[in-house]
């Protein structure tokens, strides 16, 4: 008997991982062999399943009472579509941790949870049984907690946090799923259709709406993501966080949207509420941090503020801009967290104070960054500015004035985040060397290159050419005819661009500016002064809109965790415990009062019943 | 084959007409009546017609000096970039009034591309690695931020006003400005690209008193050339997106073209009285006018758009 195709992406990583999990830890190349092996083998079995697709696969495993368990991966046009990218970003990140993960001493744990982070994410974009969802959607949480505490020492903490934070949402999810049974008695997520609505179907609906907001990390419960990103490695940050989190998170939110749900206009306004929020919220804290990876965490959350804006305007062209951004933020910001990994093997360091001048030494790496955070920040024409604007449109094709407010507060986002990325640009790139960075000569090893160069040049030829993925991967996936928005005609606008940079060449050449071109120190108001004291601290650059009356007290109070429900609940339960502790005091006539008093409530209702 | 004739076509409408070469040599006459009309005010007799030319072409012929340390390919690169984006932005903004040419959700389009011009001085400037450059393009950055909200709030005002349209053609078809909302937009929207043009009082990047020219201080011969010709393109670019989406657009037959220029030249000496009539004020107090000031009258203006068109009262 042949195992039908739609198994295999998901048993193989998972296979694979158990594996390298019982490979002995000296046998270090079978562990990279197989992660590469397994990866590579994940993207063709994804390719196939997009261009082929397969036949639905449905295996009974148990039955009890009315509940019954069944294998079903059913390869939806959406969920193959998922399920390819999440092997491309697979199979680049193996690619990457080849050397990044060389040295460090947890190689093993690092891809048994890679792979199985794979496994588990390809279970949910097949999966047609909600608890099989349910038990793969597990999977990468527990995945992600392992695979981030192969970082620094520090990174425990960030672990236990997403940890707590994710499985919470799991929990939702879980809850909302029992919800969600209880009224249409049956797992198949492919046969509910629903409206979100009524005591039982709003709540499951907001339930898992809030399992996936948080996957993908959206406000409020973002803060896993900032606090994963201290001491994860980056391959990790860019695997899980950056690219397949927002996957899966989106993808979850879209399939509620639009399959298990027909939600109503209120449910639509709540998250484009939410995803308002989250994008100028989350971007006015990325703007003051001062560490790369934290920097680009902030993104992380901000942009998926663009993806839950456009589903939650429930119309066609927000809902496919909404997912088209959500591919786009995949790639540029595991570009953008991929060279943040370079930066930190060569500097050593991501702290941006002591970065800078980095673009000499490393002009592939800068070139990718720059690329990348210029599509972030929706700059015509690449990717990320299509998918924008297809959300703008989607904003105001919804109606009614606050969608307007939220275009503006999207719109505006935008100009923040290109803000942050000037001054990341700078910090690392362009601002004078640091002690630290004039000793770096050289790129990184090659591995760690090719897949921010690759994804940069996606970042481009998705901007350009933004037809080919909404035609071919977008459109077909949740089956929305083309021709439902704007035409902007990127191709043309970058021959344009090109033209008109060659125009400019002739314009210098005209100038013979060659033969008069000449290099001299740069010009501080006449003084010689020498290249290490012209250093200008890119992380004070927005200090002036830190500053502001109204935004200082928001800072403080981010800074104080006031907006964090991890530290509020655990002060709650901090507070809890404090009075159960006062309780038990540990002298006996408390406990013998306690126990009375127990046993005469008991006593109490039953003589009441 | 089919997509030749078209190419070709917007390659010239970007080039040539009202692009490039046709918005640059607007673009120097209107810097010609910013000289003239800041002449007069200070009471001098001010260049001829053909100054700004000249002043371009013989800065093409000038030495260019690179700044040692900073990344040179971007240094150079970064004018030709805000010149393209400029001269896509002119010609995305003209087509539409001239021929109708307009497609759906151009308007942000053209927002996001007049951005541009700002980034590219931005990264030419952090490129120099001067620190003088690096605390302009700062400033630079915060006043984009500064202004862009304002902006965006009196864009969406223009929206409403002409019933949903999100295309240049849809908008300038209704005079924005007859109505209350309308003109308390056009204020402050004017306010804005005075900003956009990095004219005084918002001269905060360049600032030659303070910090020598800010984010050209490192900037000469052709590169600095293509930044003013950028400017000067600004100078026209933006007068015009402000006729279209507020004034009612342009209209090029028989009186409408001398209404339509006097509308523009309007805008441009409106700007030109303004700068020359303040001081410059601090980025912090730019920040805060734009935040604290403007942003709130452009919000009371969108309140009042939305409420005239909920109530059907055209001139609210």
């Amino acid at each position: 008997m042949s195992i039908p195709l739609p198994v295999l992406p998901v048993a193989l990583p998972l296979a694979a991982g158990i594996l390298v999990l019982i490979v002995p830890r000296a046998l270090r190349w079978v562990h990279e062999t197989l992660a590469a092996l397994a990866t590579t083998a994940t993207l063709a079995l994804a390719v196939i399943l997009f261009l082929r697709g397969a036949p639905d696969v449905r295996l009974p495993l148990l039955e009890v009472g009315g509940f019954s368990l069944s294998l079903d991966l059913v390869p939806s046009a959406l969920g193959s579509l998922m399920l390819l990218f999440a092997a491309g970003f697979g199979f680049l990140v193996a690619l990457y941790s080849l050397p990044a993960m060389a040295s460090s001493g947890r190689r093993r744990q690092f891809y048994a949870f890679l792979l199985l982070a794979l496994g588990g994410s390809a279970g949910v974009f097949l999966a047609d049984h909600l608890v099989v969802f349910l038990i793969c959607w597990e999977i990468v949480t527990a995945s992600l907690y392992f695979l981030i505490s192969t970082g620094t020492p520090e990174s425990k903490a960030g672990a236990t946090k997403t940890f707590a934070m994710l499985g919470g949402a799991d929990g939702c999810l879980l809850l909302g799923i029992g919800l969600l049974w209880f009224s249409v008695r049956t797992f198949s997520i492919g046969a509910i259709r629903v409206p979100a609505e009524g005591w039982l179907l709003a709540p499951a609906f907001l339930l898992m709406a809030a399992a996936a907001v948080t996957k993908a990390g959206s406000l409020p419960f973002h803060t896993w993501i900032p606090a994963a990103s201290e001491g994860a490695p980056a391959a990790v940050m860019a695997f899980l966080p950056a690219s397949v989190d927002k996957l899966l998170g989106i993808f979850l939110l879209v399939r509620l949207c639009t399959g298990i749900f027909v939600p109503g206009p209120a449910m639509g306004m709540t998250l484009m509420v939410v995803g308002a929020v989250t994008i100028v919220a989350a971007v006015l804290m990325a703007m003051v941090q001062h560490d790369l990876m934290r920097l680009l965490s902030y993104h992380a959350v901000s942009q998926v503020g663009y993806m839950v804006l456009g589903i939650g305007t429930l119309s066609p062209v927000g809902i496919v801009g909404g997912l088209f951004h959500m591919l786009n933020h995949s790639i540029y910001k595991s570009c953008l967290f991929l060279c943040g990994g370079s930066v930190a093997r060569k500097a050593g360091t991501t702290d941006l104070d002591e970065l800078g001048g980095l673009a000499g030494a490393m002009p592939v790496t800068f070139g990718a960054f720059l690329v990348a955070a210029l599509a972030i920040s929706g700059v015509p024409p690449l990717n990320g500015f299509v998918s924008k604007w297809m959300v703008y449109q989607g904003a105001i094709v919804a109606g009614g004035w606050a969608p307007l407010v939220f275009l503006v507060a999207a719109m505006f986002g935008s100009a923040l985040t290109l803000a942050s990325f000037v001054k990341a640009l700078y910090a690392v790139f362009l601002g004078p060397p640091s002690l630290r960075t004039r000793a770096v000569a050289g790129e990184a090893n090659i591995l760690m290159v090719v897949p921010p160069v690759l994804l940069a040049l996606l970042c481009v030829l998705f901007g350009v050419w933004y037809r080919f993925p909404l035609d071919v991967f977008i459109l077909p996936a949740v089956g929305t005819p083309a021709g439902i928005f704007g035409v902007w005609d990127a191709s043309l606008a970058t021959v344009l661009i090109a033209v008109a940079l060659l125009a400019g060449a002739l314009v210098y050449l005209f100038g013979r500016m060659w033969r008069k071109a000449r290099v001299a120190d740069p010009f501080v108001g006449g003084e010689r002064v020498p290249a290490d004291r012209l250093r200008i601290s890119g992380t004070r650059f927005y200090d002036t809109i830190r500053d502001l009356p109204l935004l200082r007290p928001l800072y403080r109070w981010q800074e104080g965790g006031i907006f964090d429900p991890y530290v509020l609940l655990g002060k709650a339960g901090a507070g809890v415990t404090w009075v159960l502790r006062r309780i038990h005091n540990g002298i006996l006539p408390w406990y013998l009062a306690w126990s009375l008093l127990g046993i005469l409530v008991l006593i109490a209702l039953f003589a009441l019943w | 084959m089919a997509g030749v004739m078209p190419m070709a076509w917007s390659v010239f409408f970007v080039l040539l007409f009202p692009g490039l070469l046709f918005t640059a040599a607007a673009g120097l006459a209107a810097t010609w009546v910013d000289r003239k009309v800041t002449a007069r005010l200070q009471w001098r007799v001010g260049p001829p017609l053909a100054q700004p030319l000249w002043d371009i072409l013989k800065l093409m012929g000038k030495e260019v000096i690179l700044p040692r340390g900073g990344n040179h390919g971007l240094f150079l690169a970064a004018p030709l970039f805000g010149l393209a984006a400029a001269a896509i932005a002119s010609a995305i903004v003209w087509l539409p009034l001239l021929q109708g040419a307009s497609f759906v959700g151009d308007v942000i389009v053209a927002v996001y591309l007049l951005v541009l011009p700002s980034l590219a001085l931005m990264l030419g400037a952090l490129a120099s690695g001067n620190p003088l450059a690096a605390t302009g393009a700062s400033r630079e950055m915060k006043l984009v931020l500064s202004y862009e909200l304002p902006f965006l709030l009196c864009l969406v005002v223009a929206i409403v006003r002409s019933g949903f349209s999100i295309s240049l053609t849809g908008i300038a078809a209704v005079p924005v400005v007859g109505s209350i909302s309308g003109a308390l937009a056009f204020l402050v929207s004017l306010l804005c690209i005075q900003a956009k043009l990095g004219f005084v009082p918002f001269d905060v990047a360049e600032a030659e008193t303070e910090i020598i020219a800010g984010v050209y201080v490192e900037y000469s011969g052709a590169p600095l050339a293509v930044f003013k010709l950028t400017q000067a393109m600004l100078l026209v670019t933006l007068p015009v997106f402000l006729s279209a989406v507020f004034l009612g657009g342009l209209h090029f037959a028989g009186w409408g073209i001398l209404w339509s220029i006097l509308k523009i030249v309007g805008i441009i000496v409106l700007v030109i009285v303004i700068k020359n009539t303040n001081p410059r004020v601090r980025i912090d107090q730019a920040v805060r006018f734009f935040w604290h000031g403007l942003a709130p009258l452009a919000a009371v203006a969108l309140a009042l758009a939305l409420v005239g068109r909920a109530t059907g009262i055209g001139w609210l």
